[in-house]
C-alpha cells in the first residue's frame, strides 16, 4: 500500500558531480520526466526529479496547494541534489519550467532548459468563469489525449482531471515568474512545440524577450504536442537537453 | 521559501540507505548532525522536508497527516535507486511515519525517536467537533521547554507555535499508528528520554510492546529532552543509531 500512485514516484539516478533536476508540470507526475532522467543519468549526470505537492495523490489533495508549495517541492530537490553535486542544470515542463526560472533566480543554477513553459495563461473567458465557479466545481475532466504519439499517452501518470483552485495557483506561478525573469543570468535554452495546443509556441518568444541578454538558445520542435518529454519528438528533446547540459556544465 | 539552514538534504554514500524524518512543527535541522554522522560511517543519507514545514506556519493549517506520509514516502523512492537496503529513522511524529513506512513497505530496519504512541491531547476525543472549531482556533502555544543543553536551543529551527489542526492531524495519524504498529515485523530501535516533557516515556513503552517486530530493543537516555537528536546526549544517541544500522549492513558492503 503506497499514498502514491504507481510509476508516479520521484526518482534519484545517481551519476557525477554535475545535477539535473528535472520537474514535473501541472496535475502529472515525476513520471512525465522520468526518462529524460534516465537518459541524463546514462550520460553520467547524477538526476533527481521531485514530485510536486499535492501531485501523483489524488485529485482533491491539489484543492489545498499553493503555487509556493509546489516551489517548496522544486527547491527540496535542489537541495537534495547540491549534497551530491557541485552545480545543478534545472529543467522543467510546463508548470515545471515555470518552477525552474523561479528555482534559478533563487539559487545557483548553471543552465535552465524550460519545455513548453507558459508565458500567459491563455486567454479563454471560460477559464475566468469557471473560476467564479471554483467553489462549487472543482474538478472539470481533461478532455481525450491529443498526443502525436498516443501510446506514449497511455503509459502516462497523471490525474485525468484539472482541479479548478489549483489553475488559479498556476496563473499566480506565471505572474511571478514574470517578475524574477530580469533576474535569471544563467544559460537557458527553451523548447516549444510549434504544435503546441495547450500552451502556444508564441510563450517562448515571450519568454526569451523577458530575459536579460545572455546565452540563450530556443529550439522549435515539430510532431510533439504539449508533453515534450514524452511525445512523439521525444528523442529530439532529449539530445537537445543533454547537449544544453554537456555545454554548460562540463 | 524554505527557512535557511532547514533545508532537506542528501549525502550520497553506500548502499545502505538512511531515510530520517522530523518531527511536528520541526525541519530537517533537527536530524542534520545525525545524518553527518551516518555518512561519516559510510552510509548514504537523505532527510526529507515534510509538507507544510520550514516555510510558514499558516501553512500547517492545509496540511493533512497523509501529506507527511507522502513527504516520508518520496524519500524512500529516492533513496531505492542507489541503496540495496533502507534504514528508517524518525524523531516524535518523524518516529510515527517512520513506522508507518515499515508497516507498508520491505525496509531493512526502523528506529523511532522519542515516538508518541497516545493522543496529544484527551479532549481530541471530540474528534467529530475538532475540525470544526480549527477554523476559528488556529494556533496554540506550545508545552514548556525541555532542553539540557542551551546551546543548541539557541539555533533550534521550528514554529513557535502549535497548529490546532495539526494537533488533529497527529490525533488521526496515532490512531493509525496503533493500528499498524503490529504489522511492522523488521528490525527496530526505540530510543526516549526520561527528561522527555513532550512524550511521555510510556509511549515508548507501549511502541516497544505492540511492534510486530520479533528483534526489538527500547533504549532510555536520562539527561536529555524531546529532541534527542540534538540535545545534552546526541552523541551516546548517534551511537545507538548507528550501531543498530551497522548490525543490519551486511559486512562486505
Amino acid at each position: 500500500m503506497s499514498s502514491i500512485l504507481t510509476g508516479g514516484e520521484p526518482f534519484l539516478f545517481p551519476g557525477g558531480r554535475t545535477g539535473c533536476l528535472l520537474l514535473h508540470g501541472f496535475t502529472a507526475s515525476p513520471q512525465e520526466v522520468r526518462e529524460l532522467g534516465r537518459q541524463l543519468a546514462s550520460r553520467g549526470y547524477t538526476a533527481l526529479g521531485p514530485r510536486l505537492y499535492g501531485h501523483a495523490t489524488q485529485p482533491r489533495d491539489i484543492l489545498r496547494a499553493r503555487w509556493m508549495d509546489w516551489l517548496g517541492s522544486a527547491a527540496d530537490g535542489y537541495h537534495w541534489l547540491r549534497g551530491a553535486c557541485d552545480r545543478v542544470v534545472v529543467l522543467g515542463v510546463s508548470l515545471g519550467g515555470v518552477l525552474a526560472f523561479h528555482l534559478a533566480a533563487e539559487f545557483e543554477a548553471a543552465g535552465v532548459v524550460g519545455m513548453g513553459t507558459p508565458f500567459a495563461i491563455p486567454r479563454d473567458p471560460r477559464l475566468r468563469l469557471l473560476r467564479l465557479a471554483s467553489p462549487v466545481v472543482r474538478f472539470v475532466p481533461k478532455g481525450p489525449p491529443d498526443w502525436r504519439d498516443p501510446s506514449a499517452a497511455k503509459t502516462r501518470v497523471d490525474y485525468r482531471v484539472y482541479p479548478v483552485a489549483g489553475l488559479a495557483e498556476v496563473e499566480k506561478a506565471i505572474l511571478a515568474m514574470r517578475q524574477r525573469l530580469a533576474e535569471v543570468h544563467c544559460p537557458v535554452l527553451l523548447m516549444h512545440s510549434l504544435e503546441d495546443t495547450f500552451v502556444p509556441p508564441e510563450n517562448m518568444q515571450a519568454i526569451c524577450q523577458a530575459l536579460p541578454a545572455g546565452d540563450r538558445q530556443m529550439i522549435s520542435i515539430r510532431h510533439s504536442n504539449h508533453v515534450l518529454p514524452l511525445d512523439a519528438s521525444r528523442d529530439q528533446v532529449f539530445e537537445a537537453a543533454a547537449g544544453f547540459v554537456a555545454r554548460v556544465a562540463p | 521559501m524554505i527557512m535557511s539552514g532547514a533545508e532537506p538534504f542528501y549525502f550520497p554514500g553506500g548502499r545502505t540507505g538512511c531515510l530520517l524524518i522530523h518531527g511536528f512543527t520541526g525541519t530537517p535541522k533537527e536530524m542534520r548532525s545525525l545524518g553527518e554522522h551516518l555518512a561519516r560511517e559510510g552510509h548514504t543519507v537523505l532527510g526529507v522536508r515534510l509538507f507544510a514545514h520550514a516555510t510558514r506556519v499558516e501553512d500547517m493549517l492545509r496540511a493533512r497527516w497523509k501529506d507527511w506520509l507522502a513527504s516520508s514516502e518520496d524519500g524512500l523512492h529516492l533513496l531505492a535507486n542507489t541503496c540495496d537496503r533502507i534504514v528508517v529513522i524518525g524523531l516524535s511524529m518523524g518516529g510515527v511515519l517512520a513506522l508507518l513506512l515499515a508497516a507498508q513497505h520491505p525496509v531493512a530496519g526502523v528506529v523511532a525517536l522519542s515516538t508518541p504512541y497516545h493522543s496529544p491531547d484527551p479532549r481530541l476525543r471530540l474528534r467529530p467537533l475538532a475540525g470544526l472549531l480549527t477554523l476559528v482556533w488556529r494556533f496554540a502555544p506550545k508545552g514548556p521547554a525541555d532542553w539540557r543543553d542551551p546551546t543548541v536551543a539557541a539555533d533550534h529551527l521550528e514554529y513557535p507555535l502549535a497548529p490546532v489542526r495539526g494537533g488533529v492531524e497527529l490525533h488521526d495519524i496515532l490512531a493509525e499508528l496503533r493500528l499498524r504498529l503490529p504489522a511492522v515485523t523488521c528490525p527496530a530501535l526505540v530510543l526516549h528520554s526520561r527528561g522527555d516533557l513532550n512524550v511521555k516515556g510510556e509511549s515508548a513503552e507501549a511502541i516497544a510492546a505492540h511492534l510486530g517486530s520479533s528483534d526489538k530493543k527500547l533504549v532510555w537516555v536520562e539527561n536529555s529532552g524531546h529532541v534527542v537528536t540534538r540535545d545534552a546526549e546526541r552523541e551516546r544517541v548517534f551511537d545507538e543509531v548507528s550501531s543498530f544500522v551497522r548490525r543490519l549492513t551486511p559486512s562486505s558492503a
